[in-house]
């Protein structure tokens, strides 16, 4: 089954063709990495799936829907951490949780979501008196606490520092492993060459590449993802 | 409602965290009734005073920074509309008056030995339309300003001359007749006046005609300007 379709997706904000013709499937239970420089058009394409944006042109599905008429409805079904959100700076932890929760029909147990993204012991600490890492794994645990089906993941680690990095990487593999969709948004080639079944390459509003990672490694003769990515860059160049 | 139950509770939480609203609302119009000796002819101004710091003084920033720090676009990928997020930060500030308010005409009352008000529910129902107002109000500088910063110091720089001006914090009697003048435009005017009636018996119809047609037009004027991001 086809979690997410996406087919000749077009978005533009005045002269500049933010997403120009992309086309990915995602599969349900993979997890899918979206890379590529800033200004690529990962956002936007990120935004119109989770149905912040129009898009101009093309079909999207998501979970069978049209998220741009459907928003509500897939929201209960979508969880989302998105690039730079944050929350009030007095918030407790447990309170974000709890709030968040409150939000959908049937929402995940809280408290396990605490427990299982070691929240616990924090619970009663203020979002402002969190670290990064701590912000990033109570964003995460937020982006689950609706039980969703589909994750999608905005520049998850962007600001960790490496050990942050690699926690979050562990939780991203969890949650992987627990069998949700996820769609994991990044410019950090590691990350993704690391945690993503399959990943589409995009620079400057199309996709370059897409396969597995190791598939684009081949097919480019070069050793890593970041190496493909420039050997594209600079045929396409 | 389940939901909109959930963001009120949390916001009435956070203006309870916060050291500067706690001050504004409960603790600074106990200090002017102390200082005027218990004196409770000055109480109704404060009463809109209160409210006014609320709405205009905390409420524009609050939005703000919302906005800023994306949490109402965080918001929006929920099945809840941010949109929800806004109308409980509007039943948590009218809360906060309420309390702050009833809080300063007990103290009156209990300690300085004060009539109690003539007639209390028209003085609730005053209060409330003042309070909606203001707060409409601070929803229009929250759309037209950008950032938190601005929409902070837009709402203060409104806001303080407007509770002197409309008499709030001071008897209009007691300003120089030009100021006096000014005072006839201000939006904060009708509420100073339907609280003093109300505390002296009488609900005013015309004063609350006047703050719920400002209530419907701050509403529009904020919906038509507002930005989700």
């Amino acid at each position: 089954m086809e979690a997410i379709e996406v087919t000749d997706l077009r978005k533009s904000y005045g002269d500049t063709n933010a997403v120009d013709g992309v086309t990915f499937t995602v599969h349900a239970g993979q997890t899918f990495g979206i890379v590529g420089h800033n200004g690529a058009g990962k956002t936007t394409t990120v935004e119109c799936l989770l149905g912040l944006k129009r898009p101009d042109g093309g079909t999207l599905r998501v979970l069978g829907r049209d998220p741009a008429r459907e928003r509500r409805a897939l929201a209960q079904r979508i969880g989302a951490q998105l690039q730079e959100s944050a929350l009030p700076d007095r918030i407790k932890v447990v309170e974000a949780l709890r709030l968040f929760a409150s939000f959908y029909h049937r929402p995940a147990d809280w408290r396990q979501v605490m427990e299982r993204w070691s929240l616990s012991p924090l619970a009663r600490r203020a979002y402002g008196d969190l670290s990064g890492g701590q912000k990033q794994r109570l964003m995460l645990a937020l982006a689950l606490v609706g039980d969703p089906e589909v994750v999608v993941l905005d520049e998850l680690t962007t600001g960790l520092d490496p050990v942050a990095r690699r926690e979050t990487w562990r939780l991203v593999g969890d949650l992987k492993r627990s069998g949700t969709t996820v769609v994991l948004v990044s410019h950090y080639f590691d990350e993704t060459e690391a945690l993503c079944d399959k990943v589409a390459v995009f620079a400057r509003g199309r996709v370059k590449a897409m396969g597995t990672p190791d598939e684009i490694i081949a097919r480019t003769g070069t050793a890593s993802l970041e190496e493909a990515y420039f050997a594209l860059e600079g045929t396409t160049r | 409602m389940k939901a909109f139950t959930a963001l009120t509770v949390t916001e009435l939480r956070l203006l309870s965290r916060d050291p500067a609203s706690l001050f504004f609302t409960m603790a600074f119009p106990l200090m002017l009734l102390v200082l005027k000796r218990g004196e409770s002819a000055p109480v109704p101004g404060y009463l809109a005073m209160i409210a006014a710091i609320g709405g205009m003084g905390a409420l524009p920033g609050i939005v703000a920074a919302y906005r800023e720090r994306k949490v109402l676009k965080r918001l929006a990928t929920t099945p809840v509309s941010p949109l929800l997020l806004l109308g409980a930060q509007l039943v948590a500030q009218v809360t906060a008056a309420l309390a702050g308010s009833t809080l300063l005409v007990a103290a009156a009352i209990v300690i300085f030995g004060a009539k109690a008000p003539a007639n209390v529910p028209a003085l609730a129902v005053a209060l409330v339309l003042c309070s909606v107002m203001v707060c409409a109000l601070g929803f229009v500088i929250a759309a037209i300003m950008r950032n938190t910063r601005g929409a902070g110091l837009i709402g203060m720089l409104v806001m303080f001359p407007m509770i002197f001006l409309a008499g709030a914090a001071v008897p209009r009697k007691a300003l120089p007749d030009s100021l006096r003048q000014i005072g006839d435009f201000l939006p904060l005017t009708p509420g100073v006046d339907a609280l003093t009636s109300a505390w002296a018996g009488t609900a005013a119809f015309f004063p609350m005609l006047i703050l719920s047609g400002i209530i419907v037009a701050g509403t529009a004027l904020a919906t038509a300007l507002f930005r989700w991001e």
